[in-house]
C-alpha cells in the first residue's frame, strides 16, 4: 500500500523520520502483511503514520459541512435547545412530570442531552463514514480505519459549539458547577471511545447491510429516551435496569453528579462502562482491520 | 534483489456473486470466519458465485511496462484491484515490494464541494504523499491539470473533463514504484491524452513500473513490453505484446463459436457448408440484431460472413492482407438480372466504400427460383485501423428499373487492426522516393 511508506529521503512537517526501508507487501487469503508487520503492530503503525491525514480529513468535514448553508452553525445549536424548550414545558405544565433535578431542569437537561448528541453524533458519523465515502473506499488504497476515526471530528467539533448555549444557560441559572467538573472531559474521551468502538463495528455492518444505518436511526430515537439525559436516574425497579443496560448511562450520570456535587455516586458502574469502552473500541479496530478488505467492494 | 520481481502473483483466484441478497450472507459468513480466524483458502464456489480470477500466476519485472487486456468481464479490473490491495485474493499470494499508487478510477475520491488545490492536498496525502512531499508537487499537479481558474473553485462545478485532468494530475505526481492504471485515459481531450502518454513515458523511463488495462491493442503494441490475455478469469497468454495482441485478435475472432482455442478447421468446415439453407455463419460473427432491413424479399440474404483466404471466420482484420467478403442468398423467383452488392461504412455512418457484382462485370446469370448461392468479393483491406460496418444487399435491374431485394444495413461490425501509423481511413499506399538535389 502507498501510504505509509516514504521512499524518499524526505521528512514530514512533524519531523518523523521517514521510512527508507524497500517496502514488502503480501497480500493472501489469510491478510495483510507490510514489511513483515500484521496484526496489532500493523494497526499501530498504519495510524499512526497516517495521523496528518486523519486531521486532514476531520479539517476537510468541519470545513465542508456548512459551505452551502446561511444559518451554518446555528443548525448545530438549534434542535438540543428546541428539544429541551419542548421538554422544559411539558414538564413545567406536569404532561410528563419529570421530578426534582438537582440543578434547575433546563440547565440538567439541556447537559444531558448535549453529552448524548456527541455520543449519537459520533456513532452515527462513524456508521455513516465508510458507505459515505464510495468510491474512496472502492478505488483508493488507504488505512479506511482513518475515515472512521476522523467522523469523530464533526460530533466532537458540534459538541464544542453546543457548549457555548450551555454555558449561556448555567449562567442565566446561576447554576456555579462543582470544581469536580474538570473530571467531566475525560469522561466525554472515554464516551467518544464508546461511540468510535460501536462505530467500528457498524460501520463494516453498514458495508454488508445498508439496513444498518436504518436501525441505528431507531435505536438512537429509543436510545435517548433510555439514557437518563431528560431525566435524572431511576432507582425504583425496573426502570433501574436503563442505568445498567445502558453503557452510556454511567458516563451520563457521571457528568451530572460531578457538575452537581463533585462526585461520583455509583463508581463501580462507570468503571465497568469504562473497561467495557475500552474493550469494544480495541476488539472493534481489531474487528475492522480484519475484516476491511473482505467488505471493502461492498462500499 | 534486483532480480527479483516486483510483483509476484501465485495461483491468485477470487470468487464474485451474482446476487446482491447472497453476496450478504456470504459478507456475513466470510466476515465472521475472518473474526474466528478460519481458514477459507479450501471453500470453493457456492451457488450464485463464480471465479472472477482463477489461478492467475504472473511476475513483473522491475521497469517493466505489463498491458493487461482481455474481453470484458475476463477479470482485468478485479486483478488491478488486488493487486491495489483494496480486495484480498481469496486463494494463492500476491508479493509487491514497491509503494504503489492506482488510477482505478479518475477522479476518485475527490471531495465536491472542495476547491481543486484543497482537493490536491486531501487527495495526495490519502494517496500517500506527506505534506512536504504535495508541497513539492503542488504546482506541477497545477500545471498538469491546466485547469486555469476553476483550480480555486469547488470541484462539483468542474466539467467530466476537468475532473480527469484532475484526478490524473494527482495520481501521476504520487511518483509510485509501481502505477495501476485502468482504462482512464479513454476521456479527456485528445491533447490531454497525448499529454498523459507522455507522462507516462516520462515515469517509464524513470524506472516506474507501469500495468496498465486497456481495449486498445495500438496503446498496449505501442507503449508495453511485455501483455498479459486474460479471458473468462483465466491467464490465456502472456509474453512479448506483439505475440499477446495476435493471440487476442485470434481470440476475439473464435468468439461466439465454439470455445476451445487452435481449431481452426472446424469453422473451415461450417464456412463452405454444405447444407446452405442453414445459418451456419450466424454463429462465427458479432452481428447487428436490430439491423435496419428492407425490400421485396424476392431474393432474399440469408447470411453475411468475411473470412480469410484460408476460409476462416475473422472479424478483426488485418490491414492490407486479403478477404473474402461473403453473402448466402436464396433467390424465391425466377431473376434474369441479379446484383449483390456491399458497403463498409464508418461508425459515423459515411460510407466508404462499396461495390456490386453489377459494377464488377460478374453476371450472375438466370437463377431460379430456390436457387441459393455464394457469393464471394475477395477483397484487399486498404482501411486504416479502427471499427467499421458491412451493410450487404440484394437488387436486380429489371426492365422497369432498379429494384431492391433485400438490403441489410450495417449488418456486421468488423474490426481492422495494424501496426504501422497512417492518417485518415485510408491507406494511401504511397512510395517515398529521395532525391538529393544539391
Amino acid at each position: 500500500m502507498e501510504q505509509t511508506i516514504r521512499s524518499s529521503t524526505l521528512s514530514d512537517p512533524v519531523g518523523r523520520p521517514v521510512e527508507s526501508s524497500p517496502v514488502e507487501i503480501e497480500y493472501s487469503p489469510a491478510g495483510v502483511k507490510r514489511n513483515g508487520a500484521n496484526g496489532w503492530s500493523l494497526m499501530v503503525k498504519e495510524i499512526a503514520d497516517n495521523r496528518r491525514l486523519i486531521w486532514l480529513l476531520i479539517r476537510r468535514d468541519i470545513s465542508v459541512r456548512y459551505r452551502q448553508s446561511i444559518l451554518g452553525y446555528v443548525w448545530a445549536v438549534l434542535p438540543p435547545l428546541l428539544t429541551v424548550a419542548t421538554f422544559a414545558f411539558l414538564n413545567a405544565s406536569r404532561v410528563i412530570p419529570i421530578g426534582n433535578t438537582r440543578i434547575p431542569y433546563v440547565a440538567f437537561a439541556l447537559w444531558g442531552l448535549s453529552v448524548w448528541q456527541l455520543f449519537a453524533g459520533c456513532l452515527s458519523a462513524c456508521t455513516a463514514s465508510l458507505v459515505a465515502s464510495g468510491a474512496l473506499v472502492t478505488k483508493v488504497n488507504f488505512p479506511r480505519e482513518t475515515l472512521v476515526i476522523a467522523a469523530l471530528g464533526q460530533p466532537v467539533f458540534d459538541f464544542c459549539v453546543r457548549l457555548l448555549p450551555v454555558i449561556a444557560v448555567f449562567v442565566w441559572y446561576g447554576v456555579m458547577p462543582h470544581w469536580g467538573v474538570v473530571f467531566v472531559p475525560l469522561l466525554l474521551l472515554i464516551v467518544t471511545l464508546l461511540a468510535l468502538g460501536f462505530g467500528f463495528v457498524l460501520s463494516i455492518a453498514n458495508l454488508v447491510f445498508r439496513d444498518t444505518s436504518n436501525a441505528l436511526g431507531m435505536a438512537l430515537t429509543v436510545g435517548m429516551f433510555l439514557t437518563p439525559v431528560l431525566y435524572p436516574a431511576p432507582v425504583r425497579w425496573p426502570f433501574f435496569l436503563v442505568n445498567v443496560l445502558n453503557p452510556l448511562s454511567p458516563f451520563v450520570t457521571a457528568t451530572q453528579d460531578l457538575i452537581a456535587i463533585g462526585y461520583i455516586s455509583r463508581p463501580e458502574m462507570l468503571v465497568a462502562a469504562c473497561l467495557f469502552s475500552f474493550a469494544l473500541a480495541f476488539g472493534g479496530w481489531h474487528a475492522f482491520h480484519v475484516t476491511i478488505p473482505r467488505v471493502a467492494g461492498y462500499a | 534483489m534486483s532480480n527479483d520481481p516486483i510483483i509476484s502473483v501465485q495461483g491468485v483466484s477470487k470468487r464474485f456473486c451474482r446476487s446482491l441478497k447472497r453476496t450478504m450472507l456470504y459478507g456475513v459468513t466470510d466476515v465472521a470466519r475472518d473474526l474466528c480466524g478460519v481458514s477459507q483458502q479450501w471453500i470453493g464456489l457456492r451457488p450464485d458465485e463464480f471465479w472472477a480470477l482463477d489461478d492467475v500466476s504472473f511476475d513483473v519485472q522491475r521497469g517493466e511496462c505489463l498491458g493487461l487486456i482481455g474481453p470484458n468481464g475476463a477479470g482485468k479490473s478485479t486483478l488491478l484491484k488486488l493487486l491495489n490491495g483494496i480486495t484480498l485474493p481469496d486463494r494463492g499470494m500476491i508479493k509487491i515490494s514497491g509503494r504503489v499508487g492506482a488510477l482505478l478510477e479518475l477522479g476518485a475520491g475527490l471531495h465536491p464541494l472542495l476547491s481543486g488545490r484543497e482537493n490536491i492536498r486531501i487527495n495526495g496525502v490519502l494517496r500517500g504523499l506527506s505534506e512536504t512531499e504535495i508541497d513539492a508537487r503542488y504546482d506541477k499537479i497545477i500545471e498538469f491539470a491546466d485547469l486555469g481558474d476553476f483550480i480555486d473553485g469547488p470541484v462539483k462545478h468542474y466539467s467530466s473533463g476537468m475532473y480527469v485532468r484532475l484526478g490524473f494530475a494527482i495520481a501521476v505526481h504520487i511518483n509510485p514504484d509501481i502505477f495501476l492504471v485502468d482504462e482512464a485515459l479513454a476521456v479527456g481531450d485528445a491533447l490531454f491524452q497525448a499529454r498523459c502518454f507522455a507522462k507516462l513515458r516520462e515515469l517509464k523511463a524513470n524506472g516506474t513500473t507501469i500495468i496498465f488495462v486497456t481495449h486498445s491493442l495500438d496503446l498496449v503494441s505501442a507503449h508495453c513490453s511485455r501483455a498479459l490475455l486474460l479471458d473468462k478469469a483465466k491467464v490465456v497468454t502472456q509474453g512479448a505484446s506483439k505475440d499477446v495482441v495476435d493471440h487476442f485478435n485470434c481470440l476475439l475472432r473464435m468468439k461466439g463459436a465454439p470455445p476451445t482455442l487452435g481449431k481452426p478447421a472446424g469453422f473451415e468446415a461450417s464456412a463452405d457448408s454444405n447444407q446452405p439453407h442453414q445459418t451456419a455463419w450466424a454463429r462465427l460473427f458479432r452481428t447487428n440484431p436490430g439491423a435496419h432491413r428492407y425490400g421485396s424479399r424476392r431474393s432474399e440474404i440469408i447470411e453475411t460472413g468475411i473470412f480469410s483466404t484460408g476460409g476462416l471466420a475473422v472479424q478483426v482484420l488485418e490491414r492490407n492482407a486479403e478477404y473474402l467478403i461473403r453473402v448466402k442468398i436464396r433467390h424465391n423467383e425466377n431473376m434474369p438480372s441479379a446484383i449483390v452488392s456491399f458497403v463498409i461504412k464508418d461508425p459515423q455512418g459515411t460510407v466508404l466504400c462499396g461495390t456490386n457484382t453489377l459494377f464488377q462485370n460478374a453476371s450472375m446469370g438466370h437463377k431460379r427460383a430456390g436457387d441459393v448461392d455464394v457469393v464471394t468479393f475477395r477483397q484487399r483491406i486498404r482501411l486504416n485501423p479502427g471499427e467499421y460496418l458491412l451493410s450487404v444487399g440484394s437488387q436486380e435491374l429489371a426492365p422497369d428499373g432498379y429494384v431492391v431485394h433485400d438490403l441489410q444495413m450495417d449488418q456486421l461490425a468488423f474490426q481492422v487492426v495494424g501496426q504501422e501509423l497512417r492518417h485518415g481511413i485510408f491507406d494511401p499506399e504511397a512510395t517515398v522516393t529521395w532525391e538529393v538535389l544539391c
